[in-house]
């Protein structure tokens, strides 16, 4: 366009020229109306430019400990997925206190004593978690002990364990020596057990098994029985596969029944060399603490089948509720998973966290334990779980199984309620008492629990 | 860079970048034309012509940049895709190869992978679709090779049977490696700069067209759309994990849901 058509375009576009064309009119009415038509349309198009913020719902992190690797890997991993499954479940139902659960999932790698602390030390001061499901060994529970209550931090411990311990920063939903050992002695002392008399107890080297023989002996004592007797101790080292001997020493003292605390893939070469010694369920049981569905699986069934184990949960429970869960797991995980005791207890202390979070309106540790110390209730798959307010443990109930042909167990005896938890039974740790709502630890004699050399034997 | 386009449904990004290359064009059409006109067209009468030979020769080096790119962009993203199914096969032959192995040793071994393999469905593909690598994959997979390598064979056939899983579990490596180098594969920055400084200039050139109005507006506006739909398709391509347009764990579902949970 030339100046002077220039001219006449600014002459034209005046409203109250006259000498407007109806080409020109067009013209500029076509560009009045495409710009507007942009100026209108932009806002919506650009609109979608902007980042898409899902519906804003709050999350909150929550901590997963346990060794994915190594040593405990495949028995750690199983309470990973039990875990994972009450967090999914959780978040499907909406989660707690409009907050979806984000799990951050930490490997342990079997290092109980250096992994362990290093880890939780992430997740309470990076991550920030307010609390972590996490440990299975004894060993790693004690070593992030102190860094929970450095970090004023909260931690679920699924698994059954020796007792003789109480931290205001740990709830334990595992069962203790009195809900899951001496109601065993108790039962295979009684008649329906077969009247045992003689016991030769028998378990791993390390805290677990030398803190329940402290408490058996001292149960015997206090039961002031002149029949009842312990006719030997005996400690394996961890992952020991060599047991002629000691089967062997068991054949000479006649025991009625073997009690067992080994624990790991020893009870593997422990059950074989008792066939092979014909050391038969009928003749002389044997009671394991520590020989759940998992390990099971791992044995050649004419070696275990009649064997005796004692538990909180067997996933044989034949209840809607634990076959209900039981269905959800292996919809997960596939059919050939099994459950075990620290699988449902890992299960339910999630829940048991967020009903306390929902008791508490609040994520914050101490609402959440100010919380607990009215007590909190569970419908778990093992049948209601009660959390201790006193002691931070849990009410379990104790069922015998004896193992069945398919790898299963047949529960021979439940205890008729849960059973209050007591982590320093009087006759064993005299004087002690925890009592959470009244000042905490009461501590009484000095009880050093050692191993004791001249009972262990050679790898 | 610009990752937030993956976050936008395709359909809405193609028609903010429609507008956007669109109303750039336009909006130089009406501020900047006059004054173009008005201080450096007028001055020669051929201007059109000089326009048109700079904006071609431009046109034919930015348009082979483009193509080149989206090429490149394509064929990444296919063999990335290609690398996910191998990576799902090879998984596929390592669980038939400890499926032979004696229980309980056998059982566990198919559980790790099948935990791979859900873990890898359910929890790591959302991780990749936003750039991240989770560390859930290679825990998992160092317990299924601690696993493996704690298998001692007790006859010749379990050797032959564990030295062929060994080798699997290799070549399975080698592959899930490849993938998670291209979760964080795409155009270099610098690239994505000249792409869009090419396609202002490309534009830009066309304001200087001394022709109609309206046909300025729609040719413009025409030369736009095409660039703004050239450079979504790259952009749509690039970081095969990434937005509407990505790769999709479906081979793992398949070998999920088909062998592995039968």
């Amino acid at each position: 366009m030339t100046l002077p058509e220039q001219a006449k375009f600014r002459k034209v576009t005046s409203p109250s020229s006259e000498n407007c064309s109806r080409r020109e009119m067009l013209q500029c009415s076509g560009s009045g109306l495409t710009l507007a038509a942009a100026s209108g349309i932009a806002p919506f198009v650009f609109a979608g430019c902007e980042r898409v913020e899902l519906p804003s719902v709050p999350r909150v992190k929550v901590g997963i400990l346990h060794s994915q690797t190594g040593m405990m890997g495949m028995n750690e991993s199983s309470l990973r997925d039990a875990e994972l499954l009450a967090i999914d479940e959780i978040n499907a139902g909406g989660g707690i206190l409009g907050h979806l659960i984000d799990a951050v999932v930490k490997d342990g790698r079997s290092g109980f004593t250096d992994t362990f602390p290093a880890q939780a030390t992430k997740l309470l001061a990076d991550e920030q978690v307010p609390v972590v499901f996490g440990c299975w060994t004894s060993a790693s529970r004690k070593a992030v002990l102190p860094i929970f209550e450095r970090f004023n931090g909260l931690l679920f411990y699924p698994l059954q364990y020796e007792g003789n311990e109480s931290s205001y920063n740990i709830v334990y939903s595992g069962s203790l020596p009195n809900q899951q050992i001496l109601p065993a002695i108790d039962w295979l002392i009684s008649e329906p057990g077969g009247s045992k008399r003689r016991f030769y107890l028998i378990g791993s080297d390390y805290v677990f098994p030398w803190t329940a023989h402290h408490i058996i002996e001292k149960y015997f004592a206090s039961l002031n029985r002149d029949d009842l007797q312990i006719v030997g101790y005996k400690y394996v080292p961890m992952g020991a596969r060599e047991f002629r001997e000691t089967v062997q020493e068991i054949g000479e003292r006649s025991p009625d029944v073997i009690f067992s605390t080994i624990n790991g893939t020893s009870n593997q070469s422990f059950f074989r060399e008792l066939a092979a010694q014909n050391v038969s369920p009928e003749t002389t049981p044997v009671m394991s603490t520590s020989v759940g569905e998992d390990e099971l699986r791992s044995m050649r069934l004419g070696e275990i089948e009649g064997q005796l184990a004692t538990w909180s949960y067997v996933q044989s429970i034949d209840t809607p509720r634990n076959r209900r869960f039981v269905r959800r797991f292996q919809n997960e995980h596939g059919e050939d998973r099994v459950l075990s005791d620290p699988m449902e207890a890992a299960y339910s202390q999630v829940y048991l966290w967020k009903l306390m979070v929902e008791k508490a309106r609040s994520f914050d540790v101490d609402a959440i334990r100010d919380a607990l110390s009215s007590g909190i209730e569970f419908n778990a798959p093992s049948g209601p779980l009660k959390l201790d307010g006193r002691t931070f443990h849990a009410f379990k109930r104790c069922r015998i199984g004896r193992v069945r042909e398919d790898r299963q167990f047949d529960i021979v005896y439940e205890s008729p309620d849960t059973i209050a938890p007591d982590p320093y039974p009087n006759f064993a740790f005299p004087g002690w008492d925890c009592n959470w709502t009244r000042g905490g630890i009461t501590q009484g004699e000095r009880i050093k629990i050692a191993r004791p050399k001249k009972f262990v034997a050679t790898a | 860079m610009f990752y937030w386009i993956y976050d936008v449904p395709t359909h809405q990004l193609a028609l903010g970048m429609a507008a956007l290359f669109v109303g750039f064009s336009w909006l130089g059409v009406i501020l900047i034309r006059p004054f173009v006109r008005l201080f450096v067209l007028r001055r020669r009468s051929d201007a059109n012509d000089v326009v048109g030979y700079i904006l071609s020769c431009f046109c034919v080096f930015y348009g082979l940049l483009l193509g080149l790119i989206a090429v490149a962009a394509y064929q990444n993203f296919s063999s990335v895709d290609a690398s996910v199914s191998n990576e799902a096969a090879a998984l596929a032959a390592l669980y038939e190869d400890v499926s032979v192995y004696a229980e309980p040793h056998g059982q566990d071994l198919r559980w790790l992978l099948r935990d791979f393999c859900r873990y890898t469905i359910r929890y790591a593909w959302p991780e990749y679709q936003q750039g991240r690598i989770p560390e859930g994959s290679e825990v998992r997979l160092k317990a299924f090779q601690e696993r493996l390598l704690a298998f001692e064979p007790e006859t010749p056939s379990q050797e032959i049977v564990h030295a062929e899983a060994l080798r699997q579990f290799n070549v399975f490596m080698e592959r899930y490696r490849i993938r998670q180098h291209s979760v964080s594969t795409g155009i270099p920055a610098i690239m994505w700069y000249v792409v869009i400084i090419g396609a202002v200039l490309n534009i830009m050139l066309v304001w200087l067209f001394d022709i109609d109005f309206l046909s300025h507006l729609a040719l413009g506006g025409v030369l736009a759309f095409f660039l703004s739909t050239v450079i979504l398709l790259i952009a749509a391509m690039d970081n095969p994990f990434r937005g509407e347009v990505s790769i999709q764990p479906e081979a793992f579902e398949t070998l999920y849901w088909d062998r592995m949970r039968q």
